[in-house]
């Protein structure tokens, strides 16, 4: 039987881009569902089961990027995923050292 | 962005000496200073910002890798550098394994595109796992450099 299947379209809107933080944001939600996430920027696709992959894409802000979900709980992983891309990933942009 | 952009081949250690998360962060900031890279009065600084940063989260990242990195005023283009260790770190990593490969950065502070080119670049290429094995055995810095021209030639990575 086919897996549930979810695609929906996203944009980078923090001013980081997918840097480190915001990889593993995505990281750690994307494992409280079962359901396998895939990241697609043009003609790339990284899994979100590893750091690596994700950050591998070099996502700067303003870039659009498609998820793809296939699993039981596609729908609301990607529901989830939605939200946090949305919310900039919950970062302030602060984390700065030396004088300013 | 390729690793010659933003590695100082000065900087890179074969054999980090600490046994610890501070302690390799310490090494591989001071190996900066050593090559010119940064200023002396800001080594305290730098530390204590990649530190403060690793506490929001560690950047040990699984397959025995870590990037430690901060933005910092007292730079102005974005500086590197790689770091071996033989025994593994602890770095409270994300799959609770010891680090052996660091690549640590300091990125001015309105250029948070530039961090994300080195990021990417260097997430690629440790994808491949050859390129984490050689890094691994290297031995001196000198091979550490050489491996990471062969990375610049697409010799590694997808």
């Amino acid at each position: 039987m086919d897996q549930p299947r979810a695609t929906r379209t996203v944009t980078v809107v923090n001013r980081s881009g997918l840097h480190l933080r915001a990889a593993l944001a995505i990281y750690q939600l994307a494992r409280q569902f079962q359901t396998q996430v895939e990241i697609v920027m043009d003609r790339q696709r990284a899994g979100v089961t590893e750091v690596l992959s994700i950050t591998s894409l070099g996502a700067e802000s303003g870039q659009e990027l498609v998820l793809e979900a296939s699993g039981p709980q596609a729908e609301q992983a990607l529901d989830a995923l939605v939200e946090l891309f949305a919310a900039g990933f919950h970062e302030d942009d602060a984390q700065t050292g030396g004088r300013s | 962005m390729k690793f010659a952009d933003f590695i100082s081949p000065e900087a890179i250690r074969a054999n980090l000496v600490a046994d610890d998360k501070e302690g390799v962060i310490r090494e591989m900031v001071q190996a900066l200073l050593d090559a010119g890279r940064i200023e002396a009065p800001e080594i305290e600084s730098i530390v204590k910002a990649i530190l403060s940063r690793e506490e929001l989260g560690s950047t040990g990242i699984g397959r025995g890798v870590a990037v430690p990195h901060t933005k910092h005023s007292s730079v102005d283009q974005l500086v590197g550098t790689v770091g071996v260790s033989r025994d593994g770190v602890d770095f409270d990593s994300l799959d609770g394994e010891k680090v052996y490969l660091l690549f640590l950065l300091v990125s001015p502070l309105d250029r948070p595109g530039d961090h994300l080119r080195a990021l990417e670049n260097i997430s690629r290429q440790l994808r491949d796992d050859r390129f984490c094995r050689f890094l691994k055995q290297a031995k001196t810095a000198e091979e550490i450099r050489q491996l990471l021209e062969e990375a610049d030639n697409n010799q590694f990575g997808s």
